[in-house]
């Protein structure tokens, strides 16, 4: 279903780490009231793995996900996505970096209210100058269960649902990492194991990377392994986390970090 | 609701910038040329040059009411969309609509209140400037002095603040029905503005060479074309053909989109190009046709070419801030569609060209049919008053006013665009959110 299709502008195959970050430092603010939100990050994560990260409030987890997909640019540090190096520039250079490289789903589904179901999913394709493959679209479409709703705008579809156009979106591009940032943060419980399901699939079924940024347990426990994160630095690492274990952690994510200082 | 109302113009004074200068402009454009009721209106005017001033402010002032209703109602109507948000929270607080438009056309009276006390001075000195001219070309004794009395003030704020006033009402009942087709009653307007239009060029040739009224039908003819195709505006947008590359079709499916929303911003482009090219055309033969056969002009044909340029002048300024306003309120509510563009993949310039697309389809449409309808009127004026089909004149003309129509919609879009784009992506799909 989420077979390779053709690239264009890319190099010979993936690397076998999709993901690694080293020292990468961001703060906001100035001098005075600078706040650190990242404090020398250092990870790696494998090709075909599915990565929680978490942390409570203000622990750097949005600022993590975005300097990885180049949203943002860290102070100090490398970021390589697919063994190629995130290099500072223009915006422009950077969206082109980040096209057939990088998929995105965020919590509010970011899908364009003027387009239809498939005119949503096939933007990046388009965007990217890439030739469009009609009956790849439906496929992608009829794996997250929307075959019957291409001709539907987003305020037709309920909150899982759009947010399975924004999955299929995002791997209909084929990227080498898939960011997802909250993607259950605005859905009920069942639409929200159904995207989970899918992001899993997409892991263990064919091979893409995932990484997804949330606050819950539960939706933490869909992953192979968690990275906590506190105060701006990885605090652990947990694998085939359960959702029993994560709250847990999570819970003494206070005590884990002032024991280390 | 009062006091709510205006605290909130104290605390966000820019969000009633556009709403203040269509008042004040259009205050000041009425209450200039209904100070030439008061100046006609002294002891001692004699009745040339007081038939002169009657006209002129006969004329466009009725011209300037109708302006100022339209101007000040596009502002408002833009201003209470881009507000929904906060209408929304008011009546969850417990506002009942009757409080909210009590509030909404409080705002609204105030704006124009001030907008009108600001276009008493200028007012003055256009009033002052506007007699002068009359003077020069002799149309007005010289020993007529201007006054700015009664009329021209009580005129001017009474105006303002029932067009301000309407138009804010109207606004807020717009809103309170939410997204409606467009009704039967529009496409009859559109369809009985064509027919009467037609109606009106063609009766162009039941004058003679030399009437005087000859040049009134095509020019209204013109007008009422025009109404008709801006009626329709919203169903031109829809039958767009889609261009190649990405820019272009996702330009495309915008603008079919939002055709209902974007019908302003189009009504504003036809109207204006059909107006201004049709009567300066009109204007210039005549004016080369009286020169050619070695006469003078008349002082009632000096003055209908004086109210010829003042009116299009008028119109060109209106339709001009309606146009710059409305599209800047736009674009610049459009900064979360601009981040999930780039999320998606877009780089800045794809989106620039994008807004770049539309806005140029946009003014390609509405000078298209502006163009359309004011030949309607130019041809059958020529072939009557002179030999040829297409006069010379309609060239120059034309392409003036379109340069204005493409500098005025591109320059909005594309620099509004550009702020726009300044907040990065993520930040940008958030903080509206």
């Amino acid at each position: 279903m989420f077979r390779s299709g053709a690239r264009r502008n890319h190099d010979a195959g993936p690397a076998p780490e999709a993901l690694r970050l080293v020292k990468v430092t961001k703060s906001y603010g100035t001098a005075d009231s600078a706040v650190t939100a990242l404090d020398g990050v250092t990870l790696g994560l494998g090709r075909g793995t599915f990565t929680a990260v978490m942390g409570p409030s203000g622990s750097g987890k949005s600022t993590l996900l975005q300097c990885a997909a180049g949203l943002d640019q860290p102070d100090s540090g490398i970021v390589q996505v697919d063994g190629t190096e995130l290099t500072g520039g223009s915006e422009a250079k950077l969206t082109k970096f980040r096209r057939g490289r990088i998929g995105f789903v965020f919590q509010q589904y970011n899908l364009l209210e003027t387009l239809t179901v498939a005119q949503n999913t096939v933007l990046p394709l388009k965007l990217a100058g890439r030739r469009v493959d009609r009956a790849r679209v439906r496929e992608v479409l009829t794996a997250v269960g929307l075959g019957d709703r291409l001709g539907h705008r987003p305020d037709q579809l309920s909150g899982g649902q759009r947010q399975r156009v924004a999955i299929a979106r995002a791997l209909v591009t084929d990227p080498r990492v898939i960011f997802a940032d909250e993607p259950t943060g605005a859905l009920d419980l069942r639409s929200a194991r159904d995207v989970l399901r899918l992001l899993q699939q997409a892991v263990r079924v064919h091979g893409q990377t995932v990484v997804m940024v949330t606050h819950d347990p539960v939706a933490a426990s869909y992953a192979d392994s968690v990275l906590f994160l506190a105060d701006g630095r990885l605090a652990g690492r947990l694998e085939a986390p359960t959702a029993d274990a994560v709250a847990e952690r999570l819970a003494h994510l206070g005590d884990d970090v002032t024991t280390e200082v | 609701m009062f006091v709510l109302a205006m605290r909130s113009i104290r605390q966000r004074p820019g969000r009633f910038l556009a709403t203040l200068l269509s008042a004040f402009l259009g205050a000041a454009i009425i209450m200039t040329f209904n100070s030439m009721y008061d100046t006609a209106g002294q002891p001692g005017v004699d009745s040339v040059s007081a038939e002169t001033l009657y006209t002129a402010a006969g004329v466009v002032g009725g011209y300037g009411t109708l302006l100022v209703f339209f101007a000040v109602a596009s502002t408002l109507t833009v201003n209470v969309r881009q507000r929904a948000a906060e209408l929304e929270l008011l009546r969850c607080s417990g506002a009942t609509p009757a409080q909210l438009k009590r509030m909404v056309v409080g705002e609204a009276a105030v704006v124009a209140l001030v907008g009108s006390a600001l276009a008493i001075v200028p007012a003055m000195l256009g009033g002052r400037a506007l007699l002068e001219v009359f003077q020069d070309s002799g149309q007005v004794a010289d020993s007529v002095d201007h006054s700015f009395g009664v009329i021209a003030l009580m005129s001017g704020i009474d105006i303002t603040l029932l067009a301000a006033a309407g138009a804010a009402f109207l606004a807020m009942r717009r809103a309170a029905r939410g997204h409606r087709r467009p009704g039967r009653g529009r496409t009859f307007l559109a369809y009985a503005a064509l027919a009467a239009g037609a109606a009106a060029v063609c009766s162009t040739f039941a004058f003679s060479e030399t009437d005087s009224a000859l040049m009134a039908p095509p020019v209204y003819g013109s007008i009422l074309l025009s109404v008709g195709c801006a009626l329709l505006a919203a169903r031109l947008l829809k039958g767009v053909p889609v261009p190649g590359g990405a820019s272009g079709w996702l330009a495309v499916q915008n603008l079919r989109e939002r055709s209902g929303q974007l019908a302003g911003i189009l009504t504003s482009l036809i109207l204006f190009t059909a107006v201004s090219t049709a009567t300066l055309t009109i204007q210039r033969v005549e004016s080369d046709a009286v020169e050619a056969a070695g006469m003078v002009k008349s002082v009632e044909a000096k003055n209908l070419e004086t109210l010829n340029f003042t009116v299009v002048g008028i119109i060109v300024v209106f339709v001009c801030v309606m146009l710059v306003n409305s599209l800047y309120a736009a674009t610049s509510y459009r900064g979360r569609e601009f981040g999930q563009q780039r999320l998606a993949g877009a780089t800045p310039g794809q989106v620039l060209s994008v807004v770049g697309t539309e806005a140029l389809v946009l003014t390609v449409t509405g000078v298209l049919f502006g163009t359309l309808a004011a030949l309607a009127g130019i041809v059958p004026f020529t072939m009557v008053r002179g030999d040829a089909v297409v006069p010379g004149q309609v060239i120059g003309v034309w392409a003036v006013v379109v340069s204005i129509a493409a500098v005025a919609t591109l320059g909005t879009s594309l620099v509004t665009a550009r702020r726009v784009l300044r907040t990065p992506a993520v930040q940008a799909v958030a903080v509206t959110a």
